[in-house]
């Protein structure tokens, strides 16, 4: 085990050199530039020189992503062009909301999918498997500014539940945070919960096809402990997998969510930094949610492994 | 589990390939006959739904100059907003054009927007995965090195600086939408192809000095098509919607041209004082890919016998 | 000027995008894009709004108590004002920077006019009026001299004086990243004459500097301040001020809060708010929902289409104003297909501006003739905007040796309204045979195209100066280089009107200046007007004493929470 982390964080390094040099060519690419989108009312060519100069991006691309690797590599990302803030700063802070409601999202999926596919695979086939069906897909067959939309509208301004827009910090205030962040939780939630349900509903399946299963309710033992002794524990492992997996992209994949709600999560901070150009922001925002992604993978094959030591890697 | 476990499951950002294959991919052993499977995905309980769906979709696009009751960019400023029925079923937008028309044509675009941008993805992934899985070493590093640094980008900041470099419009859309979903087609090739290679009838035509290409065309391929074809269909659902998520951030097809996902967009303002505007797009979008992810799922069942219980 | 009885009606709406787009871009220009100033919702119509003039009545002066928004309010000054309270503003996009000097972005000025107080500032007539300078003098057309209020303090407690006063004028012209160079430019030197005396020399007369000084470039900031922080005060202007209300904190994308100066120098009314809580919404029918929900008290501008129903809304109050803005498509004239004069004059006149202001911005707003917005006193109404002449555009075409027209692309954001009026547009100029192709691109794009004059046309939203000269030297005079003049026009006759008008200083006497220039900006057709747009605020009832300025920026010293 330790030797496939070992391995594994290994060839996490040429993932990252290509993520850096990915991102750092793709947005120098982009027509635009950040000083040209930060003075845009200055009529001063001179003055806009001057602090392309002082920003060092007169300098050949080479020269600029040698410069911003090797402050990488003293674990410098560099400040935003913008605001001057550092990038990391502007990460931590934003990183919270995102998990958070990355958290609750999930909490929404789990709530929905549990019963939904349990029931859908113990009742293959009838009625209410069909529904079950029906229902998860709901959530993934709709873009979800539109789902937005409509949950503010029912939710927000006929019922008046819950708010609209805004983000509470549930640390600080725990009532008002999670009522901040539950429509928008619903939102990725009910997508999240399409997922979870199908892989539930597929492994639970799988699971009580297979001859343990089978012995034990040749033994007379009563369905509802098969489903739940037997088949439950090991039909949860693909759902760990897809949760791991998707908590890492929730992260900074949330973006129009964010923006919808107006929430100041990581995703709408990466997608503002691109349209303004504020080049070391974006490479510095994009790295970051790489690296979190590629951590979360990790983890869950490793979990993965450990729960069940068939699995060899190759 | 090690094999069957990962159901083709999606990913909940909407943008996101549905990639999440679990760690080892699915070899799925396919030696019936394609008529059975055939028969078996019909006989799913939503899958005639769903190939109907998919059906008159289709049908609706290509007949959509014959089908459709105006033309969907004549515009009549003095009737926008105009309710549904009368001489307009779904009633008008913001300019005064018919929704419906629109919509009639706007399949055509999602279709396209789809059907392009994974069959790129399908293509450039199975052939990445293809050589990867079957040649190894170098080779099989540096292309799945280069899928986990596509994957592990932030999807919609991939497409959005895609877009932006390629220039607005459908071309760059479908590039953008083909490259967030080629690792998901590498990836799933490539496990196909590892397992298919160790098995005995394979290493047997090889020591038989079988050429590369022979045992690739002869074995390989045929075994590895059907996932790729059951991914394809769920991602195509995916490639739907996310033409309206890039469409959100202006990304998309260029106006006036309507696609389901550019009308959503426009329209998403007027939900409360006129919602037809989104509801026609809308309701198009939710049942074709509500279709399409039916005859995947059954697609998908079908070729998985351990379901048949 | 407001939609009097429109019930449903469209528009589309900028918003996120145009959000994006703008975002952090500090586009001031772009920016102005949607969500744009009002004007005075005053009583009398200040305004000789061509078109829409019979509708003024309808806003409401002051949002005062639960009033329909329909009936002019005259009660608000019978109620004693109170003190205390959050007022929570929605904004449409996030602000760029706090630091006035370097700030492109038009959302930063509504921070700004609450915690900067500038040199002299406006009133509901766009008249300048004594502020930090109690008085001003120009002994000659090349110089002016400000005598400032004793005993005003920044929030970080030392004195604002002429030396301080020098030292922000000295940051301007000298700092790099500064964007106020433009505005200051025809400053030679400032100096101090004694402690509250500050001398300002001209390298040539300059009737518009005055109007500037009641904006960013007219803003003091604290000289120790700036020392301490440096670029840090880009995102933190603690004690950098020295308006009605002092910076808290800035948590990106989330809000901007502020608290009340309590030592505020003009004891006059207010300021009675306790804080201010700006907060970013980008997506408008959110910003709206939230406003009838009252998770906020004011919103900074109702999209088109959703004016009708907030007027009709007994829950909200709506504030309509003729803005300084003026929207325009820039034609490219240094290269094909609009280096042809006849092509431009074709393109014009084959669009209908009026049946876009009435169609897609619904009325809320008035068909442009010219830059020069119909609240500034520059404004000529004897200047009817271009009628649309399929026939004349037809002639120019056939002049132009192009009979069956030609076809061209159009850079713009993705804007709903903007979108929606050039789908309109499109449908006007293929009835004379002309096609235009869409160009989406966010505003970083559009910007350094503009910037660089490689597209063909391009939308452009200007938030519009006090003072014409903001909306039309900088844009209509020969400027070598990069510059606002994206169209690349030169024009003798018309360089020199814009010179003439920096040094003429009477009032009627310029405006017969910008007229010409006006009539000129016609015939050439550099560019193509479409509209200047009216920015409706809404308010919760409970807001009181706002008191619109036609420069759009929400001045909240007197407001006060019922």
């Amino acid at each position: 085990m330790g030797r496939l982390v070992l391995r594994r964080l290994l060839a996490t390094i040429p993932v990252l050199v290509l993520v850096t040099s990915g991102v750092f060519s793709l947005i120098h690419l982009t027509p635009g530039d950040p000083v040209e989108a930060m003075m845009a009312e200055s009529q001063d060519p001179v003055a806009k020189e001057a602090v392309r100069a002082q920003l060092g991006l007169d300098q050949p691309l080479y020269v600029q992503y040698v410069s911003w690797i090797g402050r990488l590599v003293q674990a410098d990302l560099g400040r935003s062009i913008r605001n001057h803030e550092p990038v990391i700063e502007n990460v931590t802070r934003r990183i919270r909301p995102s998990v958070q409601l990355a958290l609750m999202a999930m909490l929404v999926s789990l709530a929905v999918s549990f019963p939904v596919g349990i029931l859908s695979a113990t009742h293959r086939n009838s009625p209410l498997d069909g529904f079950g069906t029906l229902f998860a897909l709901f959530g993934i067959c709709m873009p979800n500014f539109l789902i937005a939309l409509l949950l503010i509208f029912f939710f927000g301004v006929t019922m008046r539940w819950l708010p609209i827009s805004g983000y509470v910090d549930p640390l600080e205030d725990p009532l008002a945070g999670i009522r901040s962040l539950t429509l928008p939780a619903i939102t990725l939630g009910l997508a999240l919960a399409a997922v979870i349900t199908r892989t539930l509903r597929s492994s639970l399946l799988e699971v009580l096809s297979e001859d343990y299963v089978r012995t034990a309710r040749a033994k007379g033992l009563a369905e509802r402990l098969v489903v739940r002794h037997h088949a439950l524990k090991n039909g949860l492992i693909p759902v760990v997998t897809v949760l791991g997996l998707q908590f890492g992209t929730l992260i900074g994949g949330a973006v129009i969510t964010e923006y919808v709600f107006a929430l100041p999560g990581v995703g709408r901070l990466v997608v503002d930094a691109v349209f303004s150009r504020d080049y070391p922001l974006v490479q510095g925002v994009v790295l970051l949610i790489a690296l979190g992604f590629i951590l979360s993978n990790l983890v869950v094959d490793v979990v993965y492994g450990w729960l069940d030591p068939r699995i060899r890697y190759g | 589990m090690a094999d069957a476990s990962a159901p083709l499951s999606r990913q909940s950002s909407v943008l996101s390939p549905p990639s999440v294959l679990g760690p080892q991919p699915t070899a799925v052993r396919v030696r019936e006959r394609r008529w059975v499977l055939v028969r078996r995905a019909l006989s799913a309980r939503f899958a005639p739904v769903g190939g109907l769906v998919v059906l008159v979709a289709v049908l609706v696009a290509v007949l959509a100059p014959v089908l459709s009751p105006y033309d969907p960019l004549q515009q009549d400023l003095a009737n926008s907003l105009a309710r549904p029925g009368g001489a307009h079923l779904l009633g008008t937008d913001n300019v005064g054009r018919d929704v419906l028309a629109r919509v009639i044509f706007g399949t055509r675009v999602s279709l396209i927007a789809g059907a392009v941008s994974v069959a790129i993805a399908a293509l450039v992934g199975s052939l990445l995965g293809l050589g990867a899985g079957y040649w190894g070493g170098r080779l099989d590093d540096v292309a799945m090195r280069l899928m986990d640094a596509v994957l592990s980008f932030p999807p919609l900041v991939l497409a959005l600086a895609l877009g932006a470099v390629l220039g607005a419009g459908l071309t760059g859309v479908l590039i953008a939408l083909g490259v967030v979903y080629t690792p998901t087609f590498a990836r799933l090739m490539r496990g196909q192809v590892l397992a298919i290679k160790a098995r005995d009838y394979v290493e047997a035509a090889r020591l038989l000095g079988a050429p590369n290409w022979w045992i690739v065309k002869r074995h390989v391929l045929p075994n590895a098509a059907t996932p790729i074809v059951v991914q394809a269909s769920l991602s195509f659902a995916f490639a739907i919607l996310a033409e309206a998520s890039l469409s959100f951030l202006g990304l998309g097809i260029q106006p006036p041209q309507p696609s389901w996902g550019s009308m959503i967009n426009a329209g998403r303002g007027y939900l409360q004082q006129a919602p037809w505007i989104v509801f026609g797009p809308g309701g198009a979008l939710f049942v074709t890919v509500l279709g399409l992810n039916f005859v995947g799922d059954a697609i998908r069942d079908a070729l998985d016998p351990r379901l048949r219980v | 000027m407001s939609l009097t009885a429109r019930s449903t009606r469209t528009v589309t709406r900028r918003q996120f995008l145009r959000a994006c787009a703008f975002v952090s871009g500090g586009l001031a220009l772009v920016v102005a894009c949607g969500p744009q100033p009002p004007a005075p919702a005053a009583p009398k119509a200040e305004a000789p709004a061509p078109t829409a003039a019979p509708a003024q009545q309808a806003p409401a002066q002051k949002p005062a108590e639960a009033a329909k928004p329909a009936e002019a309010k005259p009660a608000a000054a019978a109620e004693t004002p109170k003190k205390g309270g959050t007022l929570r503003v929605g904004f449409y996009v996030e602000a760029a920077t706090m630091d006035p000097h370097l700030s492109g972005s038009k959302i930063d000025r509504q921070v700004y006019h609450n915690v900067y107080d500038p040199l002299v500032i406006l009133d509901t007539k766009l008249q300048i009026k004594p502020n930090l300078a109690e008085s001003w003098q120009t002994p000659d057309p090349k110089t002016i001299i400000f005598k400032l209020r004793q005993g005003v303090k920044f929030h970080d407690g030392t004195d604002l004086n002429a030396e301080a006063a020098k030292f922000n004028f000295d940051r301007m012209a000298t700092e790099p990243k500064s964007v106020r160079k433009g505005e200051i430019a025809n400053i030679e030197s400032t100096s101090v004459v004694d402690p509250y005396t500050l001398k300002l020399s001209l390298k040539k007369p300059d009737s518009s500097l005055l109007a500037s000084l009641t904006d960013r470039a007219g803003m003091m900031i604290s000289p120790e301040i700036i020392k301490k922080k440096g670029p840090d005060l880009e995102r933190d202007a603690a004690g950098a001020g020295a308006g009605p209300f002092q910076f808290v904190e800035w948590v990106k994308d989330d809000h901007i809060l502020l608290k009340r100066n309590e030592n505020y120098w003009n004891k006059e009314g207010g300021p009675y708010l306790e804080q201010i809580r700006y907060r970013p919404i980008p997506d408008d029918t959110v910003k709206l929902q939230s406003l009838q929900a009252g998770e906020i008290d004011v919103m900074d501008y109702v999209a088109p289409r959703d004016v009708a129903a907030v007027k009709a809304d007994k829950n909200l109050v709506e504030v309509d104003v003729p803005s300084l803005a003026a929207f325009w498509y820039m034609l490219n004239g240094t290269k094909p297909p609009f280096d042809n004069k006849l092509l431009r004059q074709a393109t014009m006149y084959a669009i209908d501006t009026e049946a876009i202001v009435k169609g897609v911005w619904l009325g809320v707003g008035v068909p442009a003739n010219g830059p020069i917005s119909s609240s500034s006193w520059a404004y000529d109404d004897t200047i009817k905007p271009v009628k649309r002449d399929v026939a004349m555009a037809k002639a120019k075409l056939a002049e132009a040796g192009m009979p069956n027209g030609f076809s061209f692309s159009v850079n713009t954001t993705n804007i709903p309204i903007n979108v929606q009026e050039l789908e309109v547009v499109k449908a006007q100029l293929a009835e004379a045979g002309i096609t235009m192709n869409f160009n989406l691109m966010d505003g970083a794009r559009l910007l350094a195209e503009g910037n660089a004059k490689t597209f063909e046309m391009s939308t452009y939203q200007w938030s519009g100066r006090p003072d014409p000269d903001g909306n039309t030297y900088q844009f209509f005079h020969t400027t070598p280089g990069t510059s606002l003049n994206w169209s690349g026009f030169s024009n003798p006759r018309a360089d020199e009107l814009l010179d003439k008008t920096r040094e003429v200083s009477d009032q009627a006497e310029r405006k017969k200046l910008y007229s010409e220039v006006i009539k000129i900006l016609q015939e050439e057709a550099p560019v193509i007007f479409v509209v200047h747009p009216i920015e409706p605020k809404a308010f919760s009832p409970k807001v009181q004493a706002y008191d619109p300025i036609p420069d759009g920026m929400m001045r909240f010293k007197d407001v006060w929470l019922k």
